[in-house]
């Protein structure tokens, strides 16, 4: 495990040992908050209870205060729910994905990564509760057969698989991140300084004491879940683009959702990643953890999967075309030049032209150009999911139903709503968690740290002088 | 009444270091009670002597069971308990059972794997498992023998064999159970 | 309200259950026993019923009981309770009792549905040789007006209630006083059809002798009736027959819309214009109208004329048709355009004594030569009936005016205004509002608040006619009855027995009615023996038409203008006399003579004003007539079938124009236009309309009703003030009207801002004469290329069909026959509960109708454009369109989208093959109506019935609520709503066939939409049942003119369409 290239340049830099790792990382959580966070974190609940008022607002009028019709059954609910799901796909393809590569830089953000994960799932979720006509009746939607006489869930329906989906991807993302989770919460409980905490964390680490056969059980752990986690992030996309791809809906019936979500998902995921992370970095001071080199790295997936969307978008059309349908071209025609053209090109500026700015190195190893674009590629995803949904039922088969849509404040102040709930549990989380994982850095701190070596581990010096 | 058992307790800076010293420390016969560490060491398993751990196939097992229940889920409920012609399919068509009994799957096999590997390792919240240096889950490698099961070696000549093999401090812990 | 819906329960029970009611009942018709009476009654008798003598007694106990309520104001002494039920009554089962609506310038014989003593329903009487069955928009609405909450509780007096005793003292003193000093009385009326009320106003007249009655009609005919005056020497409205004529001329006579009696006409038309392989025989419409009327839009032929030239086309027709039949023409200067005015011609005179030619112009002059032309070609007495006239349009415009003159001049004492309101629709109606004010007395009968009421010192609210006794007389000869079905709600009484107490009359009108009968109806028949039997028969058929025998076939066609008279009248002054022309060897001249100075139309059409600036048509909506039913909201919220717009009256004009202006109608968004008529000016949003004659604007009156409810008051603009009385009639067409944009954007309600099929075969069409070479024409089926060769795209399926095993249920739309008058759509509303959304959302595309009327224009030929160029001129119609209806409600999909894909599987499919909605399982998500190709699947967005934002939804008042459908749950806030082929119908059927042991018969079971179309153009029925029409079509149909909309992606909807086909005319025997 220790063998590294030497072409490969740190990934934990500024000369740090295994203590200053510990120091480095725990700090955040034993300190008092600072200034930075309290402000950050006051505005984010603000934003949320706005976001409350306006689901009250949704929820006790009706679904007639968001802007939706007759023709348009959907719009910013499902966007916003198809937008936050795409994002929850970067952690748990980071922490999986990427350790079954052995990618070893995932490292320092998996964490931050999978926290993000499940909270921008608990935002999906949050939609798919919204958009119901009838929200305190969602849970009808499970299998909870003879309450109500032995009338079952329609399994055929893409909806009960996507709550099949998301809620076992919640799940696992929430168990292989606490999992993750678990020594270093032992750390903090022995560095602890009060009793308050000692106790809460030591509850929450379940009594770890490192033990070498609890390391070899965790490992397996650790890589089955990562093995199950990998089709499983693959599947939730795909289920949701299903949501889409089994209607009759011109733009929807597409079979090359599945591949073309799930880039996205990948996509809009790293993006966000980058943009926390640039932020924490700052905040916390990370920046020997969280280096350039991991900047750079996804970046260039972002430039990857942004291609494969590119290529995606082109498909549809051609497809469209080739199929000579009436209705497949005229939906995409109508998508590039009809009256939502403005959301069309948005998307296609925001998501494939400007991630290939990427191709140069001097953008990609720039932090601030990494920070606008990946929000950029952000924009541009929500775009995607709007244009998909919207342009493609506003005008489908019958003229004489074609309409428009206009989203009133309450569509907006919902999808606010999940912001100020997203940033809110971030920044809990940012506080009172490692927002790194530090057995892990430990882990590759030798091989991969930029140490200068101690007298007192020959091999060590031996492997990482390079 | 008490029982309490004696334990010496090497502390390593290094985590090949402590490795080296597994070895070798079992090479003079002295049976390790257990390595503790901040992080995976590899190869360890093999030096403590450890098996190799059959979580994976109780993962295999979970899953199994999962694919049925899902499977059996859908198939009763749509095809048994209440059929109904739902956009002119079959009572029960198969393609529309794929997804929700892989989600079942992958669900059953993570929460049961998971469960099992906490339990196996007695881990819970408010377990107490010994802890014989809290520096382990810093940056120390901790060795612990315990005295009552190597009656063959004095406790002196088991802290100079530590010593030798590069331990920093060996301390006498006791410990109640 | 709730001391009044006591009142009403009570009432009812009590009084059905007099004690010794059955008793006398049984007394009094010894006839009954008498099978050969029964049998008579039960051919094609309107209840479907299994004992004659206990319906006899249903009719028989429910007059009894509401003759005496509609005599006195019976005291209610005490509640019984229900376990002592009435007689007839029966909780859970619907009771018919046949009436007739006669209001607003329509007539519909019908059937009303009363639940639990509640009328809910109106359905066409089928017994009827009139109306066959058919109804109309506001026929349908009618029930809904019932439960206004707005209506008078009782008399008032000087804005203050007071009690019927002291009112009708206070009115007959006056009365007295006032014909004692010889005071003019005037009792103004609309077009009164009943025969007995007439009487009734005879003998008030007897009992005051100063006393007058003026007939005025919103919307007259008195063109018409004075063209026949002269024409006949006798004023009428002819009695048309649109079923028998193969060639329909119409010069705005929008006669499937508003024009004298849409309902009966639509059923004669249509009957002309059904097509299948074994009668490829169809009616031609040509159309010459300025503005796009329901009629322009099923005509063949269209050309969009401009209103004021009408006298020219109609004089250039004449010439095309003398010059082929070789009578004398007359010089008119030749119209602009004369397209289409010689194939109407030669198709005239092709088909002598079959053709028609109509006109809605109120210039007797036109009128006259319109006659004439009916007369060259041998129409009079056959197409134009001149013995069974009809009684639809009385109205006399010279009277009213006559009439307000004095008002104005102060030389009135008395007026008495029954069912009609000029202070709202007269053009000078403010003045008269003044006028009325100051008279010594003003009585309204109107039965809920208006403009004229208001003016008015006494209101004595009549009974709404669901709660009246009543007769008509819609042609001469053929009488139907009106009985009460319900104990009026209010303190309210009929006009007619406040006219009798006033000329202090000892009888109701009930026994009056009855003894009016007795005189004039029973002698002349000779099927019933005694009164009683013909009475209670008459009332449960709810028709009598002694002379319903085929006399039109006795009239033989009129006088050709013979050689010899030609000669004597080659100057344009040519006489006409039918007399004298019978006596050549023309075939026998029509009843009536016919005879016309042409001389005097000639010079008075080629005088007429001629156009100047816009030509303004204010014309009536098929749905808000003359605005009397301003506050019933189904209409306010029905949308126009052309239009396609609601909640609103607005300014149609054309593509030119709106060029011209710079008006782009986008979304609904449009502008204000300021329209300015002899120094009047108002504001209305524009829209633009496709085919309308580029001088001509319109706009509907109607609307901008400043008294009348909540739903009603100030919904858009009054333009009554703008009818013309110039030249003595009533003339909605005016001319010299300036247009000019206010920048200010305005928003108008539509249900489809579409207008165009883009190309697509959702719509398959073809001409006659493409169908007659290949009953296919126009049916496109959608092939896939495989291996083996072309398939149907039909064909491919995953899986194996369920099975239908018992019944599959199915619906077959004639878009041939559908002429979009929307009476489905009302109908529809009624059966369903479906809620009332109002203006803001629509706007949102909200409404909720489980069934529309789509409405699309045919655009120019695109072919030469580039692909990304197409979908952008599909979009614009074109300027001179063909216009086609489609009615669309869900599908019922027997590979359903929608059902696939509901989580919880609260949408599915039945056996019958019915796509069933489960209320109270959805949850709401809307993926299904995401999912539904046709846009037919509506959400509650809000909770209509509780929500305060729309208080004009009828379920948010207990009144409101009595008309809703007790078989139909009314939907909660949150879940999907659609089209259940009125699920509750089809059970309610099964369950009798299954009481009787046997299958429902074809027909027994109509859902709403079928059963009110005035145009049969709705088949309902079991597609399993090999002897349903339904089956039928589908066999004979098959390939040919059955299609299904979107069928290429394999939905397989039970819903199917018959091919639209347009009689074109071939140059041939032009």
């Amino acid at each position: 495990m220790q063998v590294t290239s030497p072409v490969r340049e740190p990934l934990v830099t500024g000369g740090k040992t295994l203590h200053d790792v510990t120091n480095d990382i725990a700090r955040h959580v034993e300190g008092k908050p600072t200034r930075l966070w309290y402000i950050s974190f006051i505005i984010s609940v603000i934003v949320m209870s706005y976001g409350i008022y306006c689901l009250y607002n949704t929820w006790w009028v009706g679904l007639g205060v968001w802007g939706l019709n007759k023709t348009v059954g959907w719009a910013w609910d499902i966007t916003n729910f198809v937008w936050w799901v795409g994002i929850g796909h970067a952690g748990t393809l980071i922490s999986a994905v990427l350790l079954l590569f052995r990618q070893k830089w995932r490292a320092s953000i998996n964490r931050a990564a999978e926290a993000m994960t499940i909270f921008a799932v608990l935002c999906a979720a949050s939609f798919i509760m919204m958009h119901a006509g009838r929200a305190w009746l969602a849970y009808w939607c499970l299998p909870l057969g003879n309450t109500y006489g032995t009338l079952w869930v329609n399994f055929n329906s893409p909806l009960v698989w996507d709550v099949f989906a998301i809620s076992t991807y919640l799940t696992v993302s929430v168990v292989f991140w606490y999992i993750g989770l678990i020594p270093d919460l032992a750390t903090i409980r022995d560095r602890a300084q009060n009793s308050i905490s000692r106790f809460v964390y030591g509850t929450l680490a379940f009594g770890w004491n490192g033990g070498a056969k609890d390391w070899s059980r965790y490992e397996a752990v650790s890589l089955v879940l990562a093995g199950l986690s990998t089709p499983l992030v693959l599947s939730v996309h795909t289920i949701v683009s299903m949501d889409f791809a089994t209607s009759v809906i011109p733009g929807w019936h597409t079979t090359i959702f599945p591949p073309y979500f799930v880039a996205g998902a990948i996509f809009s995921g790293f993006a966000m990643v980058l943009t926390l992370m640039l932020v924490t970095r700052v905040t916390f001071k990370l920046q020997d953890y969280i280096t350039m080199g991991h900047i750079e790295s996804m970046n260039k997936i972002i430039l990857l999967t942004g291609s494969i969307v590119g290529v995606a978008y082109i498909t549809e059309f051609f497809i469209a075309a080739y199929s000579g349908v009436d209705y497949e071209s005229y939906c995409f025609i109508n998508r590039a030049f009809g009256p939502y053209w403005w959301a069309y090109w948005s998307m296609m500026s925001c998501n494939v032209i400007s991630p290939q700015l990427f191709w140069f190195k001097k953008i990609r190893t720039s932090i601030t150009a990494t920070f606008i674009l990946s929000i950029i590629v952000n924009i541009g995803m929500w775009f995607e999911r709007f244009v998909i949904i919207v342009t493609s039922l506003h005008r489908d088969y019958l003229p004489s139903s074609w309409a428009m849509f206009h989203p009133t404040r309450f569509d907006i102040g919902d999808y606010i709503f999940s912001f100020g709930f997203f940033f809110t549990l971030f920044f809990l989380f940012a506080k009172y968690l490692p927002v790194i994982n530090m057995f892990e850095i430990k882990m590759i701190l030798k091989s991969s740290g930029d140490k200068k070596s101690k007298p007192a581990d020959v091999h060590a010096a031996k492997t990482t002088t390079v | 009444m008490s029982h309490s058992s004696q334990f010496l307790v090497g502390v390593f800076d290094d985590d090949e270091v402590v490795l080296n010293a597994v070895r070798s420390v079992r090479a003079s016969g002295v049976r390790v009670h257990e390595v503790y560490s901040p992080f995976p060491i590899h190869g360890i398993d093999d030096a403590l002597g450890y098996k190799r751990t059959r979580l994976d196939i109780a993962a295999f097992m979970f899953g199994c069971c999962g694919f049925l229940g899902a499977g059996s889920l859908i198939g009763l409920t749509l095809g048994y308990d209440w059929p109904m012609n739902i956009g002119g399919k079959p009572f029960a068509p198969l393609p529309d059972f794929i997804p929700v009994t892989f989600e079942g799957t992958v669900l059953c096999t993570a929460l049961g794997m998971v469960a099992t590997f906490l339990l196996a390792s007695g881990l819970f919240p408010g377990s107490t498992k010994t802890v014989f240096d809290a520096r382990f889950s810093d940056d120390k490698f901790i060795l612990a023998v315990e005295l009552d099961k190597n009656h063959g070696h004095s406790a002196e000549q088991i802290t100079k064999l530590l010593k030798s093999n590069g331990a920093t401090e060996v301390n006498l812990k006791e410990v109640k159970d | 309200m709730s001391e009044n819906s006591k009142r009403y329960w009570r009432s009812t029970q009590e009084l059905t259950n007099e004690t010794g009611f059955v008793r006398n009942a049984n007394e009094e018709f010894p006839g009954l026993s008498n099978p050969s009476h029964a049998n008579n009654e039960a051919k094609g008798s309107g209840m479907e019923l299994s004992s004659h003598r206990r319906d006899f007694l249903k009719v028989m106990g429910f007059s009894i009981a509401a003759a005496s309520l509609a005599a006195c104001e019976a005291p209610v002494k005490k509640a019984i309770p229900l376990l002592n039920k009435p007689e007839e009554y029966e909780p859970g089962v619907a009771n018919w009792y046949a009436s007739t609506y006669a209001e607003d310038g329509e007539y519909a014989s019908i059937l009303v549905k009363t639940r639990e003593g509640r009328p809910i329903k109106i359905e066409g009487n089928t017994l009827s040789s009139i109306t066959k069955g058919g109804t109309s928009t506001r026929i349908q609405a009618s029930v809904l007006s019932l439960y206004d909450t707005e209506r008078f509780r009782g008399p008032r007096a000087a804005g203050k209630n007071v009690q019927w005793a002291q009112a009708d003292d206070e009115i007959a003193a006056k009365l007295k006083e006032i014909s004692a000093s010889n005071g003019a009385i005037r009792i103004v009326t609309g077009s009164l059809l009943s025969p007995a009320s007439k009487q009734v106003i005879a003998d008030f007249k007897a009992a005051y002798p100063s006393a007058q009655h003026v007939t005025y009609d919103t919307n007259s005919a008195f063109g018409l009736t004075k063209a026949c005056k002269i024409a006949f020497g006798e004023s009428f409205v002819p009695g048309y027959r649109f079923d028998k004529a193969n060639i329909v001329v119409s010069f705005g006579a929008d006669f499937l819309g508003t024009w004298i009696s849409p309902a009966e006409f639509s059923k004669q038309w249509v009957s002309g214009r059904k097509v299948n392989k074994h009668n490829s025989n169809m009616s031609r419409l040509y159309s010459f109208e300025g503005t796009m009327s329901l009629t322009s839009a099923n005509a063949d032929h269209r050309n969009a004329i401009r209103p004021t030239e009408e006298g020219q086309y109609v004089a250039a027709l004449y010439n095309a048709v003398a010059k082929l039949t070789g009578a004398a023409t007359i010089s008119v200067a030749a119209p602009a355009n004369a397209k289409f005015i010689d194939e109407a011609a030669a198709d005239l005179v092709h088909h002598k004594g079959t053709g028609l030619v109509v006109s809605g112009s109120n210039d007797f002059n036109i009128q006259l030569l319109v006659l004439a032309i009916n007369n060259l070609v041998g129409n009079i007495g056959t197409t134009v009936g001149t013995e069974a006239t009809s009684n639809m349009k009385q109205g006399d415009d010279e009277a009213m005016s006559a009439f307000v003159k004095e008002l104005g001049a102060g030389s009135v004492s008395a007026a008495i205004f029954w069912g009609v309101n000029p202070v709202y629709d007269y053009p000078q109606g403010a003045a008269l509002k003044g006028a009325i004010s100051k008279l010594p007395l003003s009585v309204s009968f109107a039965d809920r608040p208006d403009e004229t009421a208001e003016a008015c010192q006494f209101v004595c609210p009549d009974n709404h006619y669901l709660e009246s006794w009543n007769d008509a007389e819609p042609l001469k000869g053929y009488y139907s009855l009106t009985q009460p079905v319900i104990s009026p709600l209010f303190k309210t009484r009929q006009a007619q027995d406040s006219l009798l107490k006033w000329s202090s009359a000892k009888a109701d009108f009930y026994t009056y009615l009855q003894e009016y009968w007795k005189a004039h109806m029973y002698p002349q028949q000779k099927v019933r023996d005694n009164f009683r039997d013909f009475w209670t028969y008459s009332l449960h058929d709810g028709i009598f038409e002694p002379k319903n025998a085929d006399w039109r076939t006795h009239a033989a066609a009129a006088p050709a203008v013979t050689g010899h008279e030609a000669d004597s009248h080659t100057e344009p002054s040519g006489l006409v006399h039918g007399e004298t022309a019978a006596k050549s060897e023309a075939p026998a001249s029509s009843a009536k003579g016919f005879s016309v100075d042409l001389g005097s139309v000639t010079s008075a059409i080629s005088s007429s004003a001629k156009g100047s600036g816009f030509d303004l048509v204010l014309y009536e909506s098929v749905g808000m007539g003359s605005g009397r039913s301003a506050n019933n909201p189904w209409l306010q919220e029905f949308p126009d079938p052309i239009s396609r717009s609601c909640w609103e009256n607005f300014v149609s004009i054309s593509m030119t124009t709106a060029k011209e202006l710079g008006v782009v109608v986008d979304e609904g968004d449009t502008f204000l236009l300021n329209v300015t008529y002899n120094g009047v000016s108002m504001k209305l949003p524009a829209l633009v309309q496709p085919g309308q004659n580029k001088n001509t604007i319109s706009i509907a009156v109607g609307y901008g009703r400043s008294v009348a409810g909540k739903a009603g008051v100030n919904v858009g603009k009054n333009v009554f003030p703008w009818i013309s009385t110039a030249n003595g009639y009533a003339s909605n067409l005016v001319t010299g009207v300036k247009l000019e944009k206010t920048g200010e954007e305005y928003k108008v309600a539509h249900v489809q801002t579409h207008h165009t099929i883009m190309g697509r075969d959702i719509i398959q069409e073809a001409t006659l004469s493409d169908y007659k070479k290949d009953p296919s024409a126009g049916h496109v089926s959608h092939l896939i290329s495989t291996p083996e060769g072309p398939k149907k795209a039909t064909d491919f399926s995953l899986w194996n069909r369920h099975e239908r095993p018992n019944h599959a249920w199915g619906m077959s739309i004639d878009l041939n026959a559908c002429t979009g008058c929307g009476a489905c759509v009302i109908s529809c509303q009624a059966e369903n509960n479906i809620p009332v959304v109002g203006k803001q959302e629509v706007l949102n595309r909200r409404e909720m109708h489980w069934i529309r009327i789509d409405r699309y224009y045919s655009t120019n030929d695109v072919s030469a454009l580039g692909v990304l160029d197409r979908p952008g001129a599909l979009e614009i119609p074109s300027d001179d369109p063909e216009v086609v209806f489609q009615p669309l409600m869900c599908q019922h999909c027997n590979n359903a989208p929608c059902e696939t894909v509901c989580p919880v599987a609260a949408t599915t499919h039945s056996t019958e093959g019915l796509n069933q909605m489960t209320y109270n399982r959805c949850v709401g998500t809307r993926y299904c109506a995401n999912n539904c190709p046709y846009k037919v699947r509506r959400f509650n967005w809000f909770s209509y019935p509780d929500n305060k934002d729309f208080a004009i939804n009828p379920a948010q008042t207990d009144l409101g609520r009595m008309v809703l459908n007790p078989d139909v749950t009314v939907r909660a806030r949150g879940v999907i709503e659609k089209c259940s082929m009125c699920v509750q119908r089809i059970q309610d059927g099964k369950l009798t066939a299954k009481r009787d042991n046997r299958r429902p018969k074809d027909g027994e079971i109509e859902t709403a939409c079928s059963q009110s179309c005035p145009a049969d153009a709705i088949v309902f029925g079991d597609m399993n049942d090999p002897e349903s029409r339904i089956a039928g079509i589908m066999e004979t149909e098959y390939e040919m003119r059955s299609y299904r909309v979107l069928e290429e992606i394999n939905t397989n909807p039970s819903v199917s369409y018959l091919t639209k086909i347009r009689n074109k005319a071939e140059k041939a025997h032009a």
